[in-house]
């Protein structure tokens, strides 16, 4: 999900300078430029639109607080998404999503009145409200490995932990999706295919 | 579930966009935030000999204490007396409370003076 590319760099450096030179106004570039990835990523941690631009928002006010603390060695896209996890964290110890505990949320079966379609968005659904079921050392690398298109290392920065750490917790949360959802990988080939003709 | 499908079924995430108010009110708040006076610093300068009275305050009690202990367990050896008569209250140790009242008063009233200099209280 990150897009902004490295030309949006130096822009977001020079929005910064010009912040912290006394210009609150040259912030609405970086909320412009970055605001679609943390209101994602905020979704992601939550699955609720409204509180994600909420908890979103919070991030950009405590970005714009904190933002002499950033130093040049990390990428401004790298502190930012740190300082936005940091956020979302805190926030779901304060009201945690809505979600079901993990032993409660069953496989979907597959009721003969559903389209094919239909049944593997719902089971795609299944599984990414397991994922908000796990238990937060597990749920964030899960969240932020996905939202960083599979950049172990970018999810690691992003919570501030080894890379090893990571991988770790990345692999003990995918056994427990796993035990939760043990059909899945038979059937979903099947779905699949039915629900590509 | 193998972890090619999951990787599928995780990463296929849908894209949302944010409202078109988003950004301003994101910018309200940067305003807002940008316009508000800035926090009151701590008064360290009037804090600190008040710091530093106390904590020599605490160290020579702490010291006078373990002296009175150590005195007290070199006496129980040699003398058998119960140990309620040695705690009864003398005219010195009176004199320390005393002492202490003042010191409370005194620092409860210079307290009460800087702070209705500055407004608080």
């Amino acid at each position: 999900m990150p897009s902004p590319n490295a030309s949006s760099a130096a822009e977001d450096l020079a929005d910064v300078e010009r912040v912290l030179a006394g210009e609150p106004a040259a912030f609405e570039g970086i909320v412009r430029r970055w605001q679609g990835p943390l209101v994602n990523m905020a979704w992601r941690y939550c699955r609720d639109r409204a509180r994600a631009e909420e908890m979103a928002q919070e991030a950009f006010v405590r970005a714009w607080r904190n933002l002499a603390q950033w130093r040049r060695e990390s990428s401004f896209s790298t502190w930012l998404f740190a300082v936005a996890a940091n956020v979302f964290r805190n926030e779901l110890k304060r009201i945690p999503a809505v979600s079901l505990p993990l032993d409660e949320i069953v496989e979907p079966a597959s009721p003969a009145s559903q389209s094919a379609e239909f049944e593997l968005r719902s089971r795609h659904e299944s599984v990414r409200r397991a994922v908000l079921a796990l238990p937060m050392p597990y749920r964030e690398p899960v969240l932020l490995f996905y939202f960083h298109e599979m950049d172990v290392g970018a999810a690691a920065r992003t919570m501030g932990l080894p890379e090893g750490t990571v991988k770790a917790r990345l692999s003990r949360a995918r056994d427990l999706l796993r035990k939760r959802f043990p059909r899945l990988s038979e059937e979903y080939i099947a779905m699949e295919s039915a629900a590509s003709n | 579930m193998t972890d090619e499908r999951l990787d599928r079924i995780l990463a296929s995430e849908e894209t949302l966009i944010p409202s078109s108010g988003f950004t301003a009110t994101v910018m309200d708040r940067i305003r807002e935030e940008a316009a508000a006076p800035p926090p009151i610093p701590f008064p360290w300068k009037r804090v600190l000999p008040g710091v530093v009275v106390a904590g020599a305050g605490l160290v020579w009690g702490a010291v006078e204490l373990t002296r009175l202990a150590m005195a007290a367990a070199h006496d129980s050896q040699s003398v058998t007396l119960p140990v309620w008569s040695s705690a009864m209250p003398s005219m010195e140790s009176l004199g320390w409370v005393a002492l202490a009242l003042a010191v409370s008063a005194t620092s409860w009233f210079v307290t009460r003076r800087f702070g209705g200099e500055s407004g608080l209280l």
